[in-house]
């Protein structure tokens, strides 16, 4: 369940761009094939993970990365689901290339319009619920 | 403000980073302070069950008076491993993980503070039992050992390709039973071949130590270029 560590590591990140306050409607990320990651583990970790935080209810959009598969015999590439695929031509074994990114793309939040801060707002208060989290 | 009265507007952030950053950053740093001390550290991804703690064993006991070796050990609940290592090596350090599936650079990090690194030349990560977990967390490690073992069944490298592409050297262990279990050696090779084209792999038994000098000499080879680029 290393989902879950991403999934920690993931609401670190979001927590740090989005403003304190904003509404975080959608997290995209895309993960490489080789990663091997569960997206179903990754949602529900994501549950877990957020639940009574600011990003709780947020929509985690999984882009998940295919393998390319290469047939040295024929020429022919394709994408698929798992690496060990024959190919059209015959060729039990094709070459399966994968990779191993796991990046956050982009974040969808309501962009509310400025308010009058909450009182006693300082920079480092309200929504510090995630340790680790960096500021810069 | 003029616009106090609009709805609000959703608005789509991009941002484009890697998720575990904090992570390869601590990683990174792990990297330089092992470079700059010449050590070369491996870390030892397997099944539970592989023989991870057996090979390390061996692999202690064999390199007395040639290296010095130190070891930091992830295990989820107990200290057995870290005892078990600890008659061969004197600087062995435990690191519980609790629930924890795979060690992450931050515990590398702080396990490293545990130890007196001076005049080590190799360092031994074991990592937890898991051929998925661990593989995507950098721990800052100069080469990443997957270990795999006849009993496992033929079909471990094919179901887990992530480990085979990122493995620095391939070991297949107790080899001594091969009279015994079933395994399609030549499967087996073909399916990290076709992952990994240029990954050496070397079959040994921690338990008899065939082919473990040969293992030896892939560590001499790996603390020598450690040494060189101090």
């Amino acid at each position: 369940m290393h989902e879950f560590s991403i999934a920690e590591a993931l609401a670190a990140q979001v927590q740090h761009y989005a403003r304190p306050g904003a509404r975080v409607r959608e997290v995209e990320i895309v993960v490489g094939a080789l990663r091997g990651l569960e997206p179903e583990a990754l949602q529900m970790s994501w549950q877990a993970v957020t639940m009574e935080t600011p990003l709780e209810g947020s929509v985690l959009a999984i882009e998940q990365r295919p393998w390319s598969i290469a047939c040295p015999d024929c020429g022919r590439t394709w994408t698929s689901p798992v690496p060990f695929v024959a190919c059209e031509c015959g060729n039990e074994t094709p070459d399966p290339h994968g990779t191993d990114e796991l990046d956050l793309v982009a974040i969808t939040i309501d962009d509310e319009p400025a308010t009058e801060p909450p009182p006693g707002a300082s920079p480092s208060a309200g929504g510090g619920a995630v340790a680790g989290a960096v500021t810069d | 403000m003029a616009e106090s009265d609009e709805p609000n507007r959703t608005v789509r952030i991009p941002i484009l980073e890697r998720v575990l950053e904090a992570n390869d950053d601590i990683a990174a740093a792990n990297r330089g302070e092992l470079a700059r001390r010449g050590i070369f550290a491996i870390d030892l991804i397997g099944a539970p069950g592989s023989g991870k703690t057996e090979l390390l064993e061996a692999t202690l006991r064999m390199i007395q008076g040639r290296h010095r070796p130190a070891v930091l050990v992830g295990d989820l609940a107990t200290r057995r491993d870290g005892d078990r290592l600890a008659r061969w090596c004197d600087r062995v350090v435990q690191i519980s993980t609790g629930e924890g599936c795979h060690l992450e650079a931050g515990q590398i990090r702080t396990a490293m503070g545990e130890v007196d690194l001076d005049g080590v030349d190799l360092l031994f990560i074991e990592n937890v039992g898991n051929l998925i977990c661990p593989v995507g967390f950098d721990l800052g490690q100069a080469a990443k050992v997957g270990l795999f073992s006849l009993t496992e069944g033929d079909d471990k490298a094919a179901k887990h390709p992530y480990l085979v592409t990122a493995a620095d050297l391939v070991l297949l262990n107790k080899v001594d039973l091969a009279p015994y279990v079933t395994f399609d050696r030549a499967g087996f090779e073909a399916d990290i071949r076709l992952l990994n084209p240029a990954v050496p792999m070397l079959d040994v038994s921690a338990r008899t130590g065939e082919g473990l000098d040969r293992w030896l000499d892939w560590l001499d080879r790996g603390a020598e270029r450690a040494a060189a680029r101090r």
